[in-house]
C-alpha cells in the first residue's frame, strides 16, 4: 500500500523548511511515526514541495509493521497535518466550519457538526 | 437567531439556532438584511448533492451589515454595507492569486471528503454540503464570514438591496457564462436555461455584444423575461419542440451557435417524455447523479471549433456524455463555478452606472419565516416564480 503523499506551500524553500522547524506549526502526527518529509522547489512561481512517505525507513525498518497496521488511518492524518500547514503558512490561520470546527481533521470527516452556529459550550471544546 | 435549514429531502425549516461567533481572526459576522434562495439550493432542497446533514444552515446569496471583525479584519468596520461572495476564499494561495477564487486551495475544512469526489479540494461555499466545507449558510438573521479581508465588497452608496444583492452569486454566474464565450461582436449565442442564471448570461452576452442571443427553455413566462428584460433575440420552447438542436441550426442558417452556455446543470429537463423518464428513473436509482439533457443538445448544437460555457451546478456523474461530438467537432469546453470575487468591482461599477439593473429577476419577496413555502413554489415554478429574496 502506497503511504506517501505531498503537498505544494506557495513559499521559498527557506521559509518553509524554517517554519517546519517552527513549534507553532509542529506536524506531530509525522514527526512522531518516523516518515520520511523531503522539500523540493515547485516549478515556475509554485514555491515549495513537501513530500512525505509514511513508510520512510523502510517496509522492514524499525516500526515498519506498525505503520503498516495502521494504514490509511495514518496517510488521511499526514494529509490533515500538511493541508493545515499549508493553511497555516499560507493564511494565517486554520479555517474553520460549523461542520468541522477544528478545521481539517480526519475524525471529523466521520462526524460532522451540522452546519449551524456552535453553542458556547461546544465552543470552548473546539478550542475557542 | 432564526436560520432556515435543510432537514431531509424536500424539506426545510426555520428555527432557532445559536448566532454565529468570531472562530478566527480573519471572520467578521454580518447582520443579514436580504438573502436569496438560488436554483442550485433545489438540487440540495431535491436531495441530489450528497454529504448533507439535517440542521445545515442553507443560503450561498446574501448581503446585509457587518457587526463585528475580528482582528485580522482591517479592510472592514461595523457598519459598513456588504456583499458577500458565495466562495470562501483565502486570497493567498496561488489559485487566489490567480483569480479562480472558487478553487482555493485553503478554505475548505473537509478538503479531504472533497478530495475522494473530485480529486481535489475546491473552495469552500457558504451553505451548501459538507464537501464544500460545512459552513453555515445566509438564510438566516446572522453569518459568520470567514476571510472577511477577501471575499465582500462594501456598498457605499444608496442603491436599494435588490439591485445589488445578485453581485453574491448570480449575476457574476451569468457573466462568467457569457465571458467564456470569447464574444468580440457579432457572435450567435445560445443559452440554455432561462432561470435567473441564464438570464444574467442572456443579458451578458448582450452586454458584451453578442448579435444573436437564443434562450431556451420549456416556460412561457421564463422566455418572455429572456426576450422582454434580459434581451434575448429569439426563444426556443422546448415543450412545444423537443428537438432543440435542429431549431438552433435553423436559427442559425446550419452553422451552430459559435457558442453554448448551459445554465441548467444536474436536474435537467427533455421536452420528449420517455427520455426525461429514463434519465430521472436511472437519476432516482442513483445510478447517475447528473441529468444530461441540456449539456448533450448543447454539445450537438455547438458548431465545430465553438465553445461550450458550463455554468450550470453538476456534482457526480453523467451517463452517456457525447464525447465523439465533443472531440471530432474540436469544440472548447470552459466551466466552473464563479469565481465570484474578481468580478465584485467591475460588475458593480456596472449597475452604479446604469448598465443593468438585475432585480429584474425578482418575482417574489418574503419574509425568512416563509422560506419553506419559498422553495416549494420556486421548485414547482408555480405563481411565474423565478426568483425569491427573503427578509430576515
Amino acid at each position: 500500500m502506497n503511504r506517501r503523499t505531498a503537498t505544494t506551500v506557495g513559499r521559498a524553500r527557506e521559509e518553509v523548511t524554517r517554519l517546519w522547524a517552527t513549534p507553532g506549526y509542529r506536524t506531530d502526527y509525522i514527526d512522531q511515526h518516523g516518515a520520511t518529509v523531503a522539500f523540493k522547489d515547485a516549478p515556475g512561481d509554485r514555491g515549495t514541495e513537501i513530500h512525505v512517505d509514511l513508510d520512510g525507513e523502510g517496509r522492514n525498518g524499525r516500526g515498519g509493521m506498525l505503520r503498516r497496521f495502521e494504514g490509511s488511518t495514518g496517510l488521511a492524518k499526514v494529509k490533515d497535518e500538511l493541508r493545515r500547514f499549508k493553511q497555516r503558512v499560507e493564511t494565517g490561520v486554520i479555517p474553520r466550519s460549523d461542520g468541522a470546527p477544528e478545521g481539517e481533521s480526519a475524525e471529523r470527516k466521520i462526524k460532522q457538526r451540522p452546519a449551524q452556529p456552535l453553542k458556547d459550550s461546544e465552543l470552548q471544546k473546539a478550542g475557542g | 437567531m432564526r436560520a432556515n435549514v435543510w432537514s431531509g429531502r424536500n424539506t426545510v425549516q426555520v428555527e432557532n439556532v445559536p448566532d454565529p461567533k468570531i472562530l478566527n481572526e480573519r471572520d467578521a459576522i454580518v447582520k443579514i438584511t436580504s438573502t436569496a434562495i438560488c436554483g442550485s439550493d433545489l438540487h440540495l432542497y431535491d436531495g441530489y448533492i450528497p454529504t448533507m446533514k439535517r440542521g445545515d444552515i442553507l443560503g450561498h446569496e446574501f448581503m446585509g451589515e457587518v457587526v463585528e471583525t475580528a482582528r485580522g479584519v482591517t479592510n472592514l468596520q461595523v457598519g459598513d454595507r456588504v456583499v458577500v461572495p458565495f466562495p470562501i476564499a483565502c486570497g493567498d494561495c496561488w489559485s487566489c492569486r490567480h483569480e479562480m477564487y472558487s478553487i482555493c486551495e485553503n478554505s475548505n475544512p473537509n478538503a479531504g471528503i472533497a478530495e475522494k469526489l473530485f480529486g481535489h479540494p475546491t473552495a469552500g461555499i457558504f451553505g451548501y454540503s459538507h464537501i464544500t466545507g460545512g459552513y453555515a449558510g445566509g438564510q438566516a438573521e446572522y453569518a459568520r464570514v470567514p476571510f472577511a479581508d477577501v471575499g465582500p465588497i462594501k456598498i457605499e452608496d444608496d442603491l436599494p438591496d435588490e439591485q445589488v444583492l445578485f453581485l453574491s452569486d448570480i449575476f457574476p454566474t451569468g457573466y462568467m457564462g457569457a465571458e467564456f464565450c470569447d464574444i468580440q461582436g457579432g457572435e450567435s449565442i445560445a443559452v440554455f436555461g432561462a432561470g435567473p442564471v441564464g438570464q444574467f448570461a442572456i443579458a451578458s452576452a448582450v452586454m458584451l455584444g453578442a448579435e444573436q442571443v437564443i434562450a431556451i427553455d420549456q416556460y412561457d413566462y421564463r422566455l418572455e423575461m429572456a426576450r422582454n428584460r434580459a434581451g434575448a433575440t429569439d426563444v426556443i420552447d422546448f415543450s412545444k419542440d423537443a428537438d432543440v438542436v435542429e431549431q438552433l441550426k435553423l436559427l442559425t442558417g446550419g452553422r451552430g451557435p459559435d457558442a453554448v452556455i448551459d445554465a441548467v446543470g444536474m436536474e435537467a429537463a427533455h421536452g420528449h417524455g420517455a427520455l426525461h423518464a429514463a434519465e430521472r428513473v436511472k437519476q432516482a436509482t442513483r445510478s447517475e447523479t447528473d441529468r444530461g439533457h441540456a449539456l448533450r443538445d448543447a454539445i450537438l448544437a455547438c458548431r465545430p471549433g465553438g465553445i461550450v460555457s458550463i455554468i450550470g451546478v453538476y456534482g457526480g456523474l453523467m451517463d452517456k456524455f457525447p464525447t465523439g461530438a465533443l472531440m471530432n467537432k474540436g469544440l472548447t469546453i470552459r466551466t466552473g463555478q464563479c469565481h465570484v470575487q474578481r468580478y465584485l468591482k467591475p460588475l458593480y461599477e456596472r449597475i452604479r452606472n446604469g448598465d443593468i439593473d438585475p432585480s429584474f429577476v425578482i418575482t417574489h419577496r418574503l419574509g425568512l419565516d416563509m422560506a419553506p413555502d419559498a422553495y416549494e413554489t420556486f421548485k414547482h415554478k408555480q405563481d411565474e416564480c423565478v426568483k425569491v429574496v427573503l427578509e430576515p
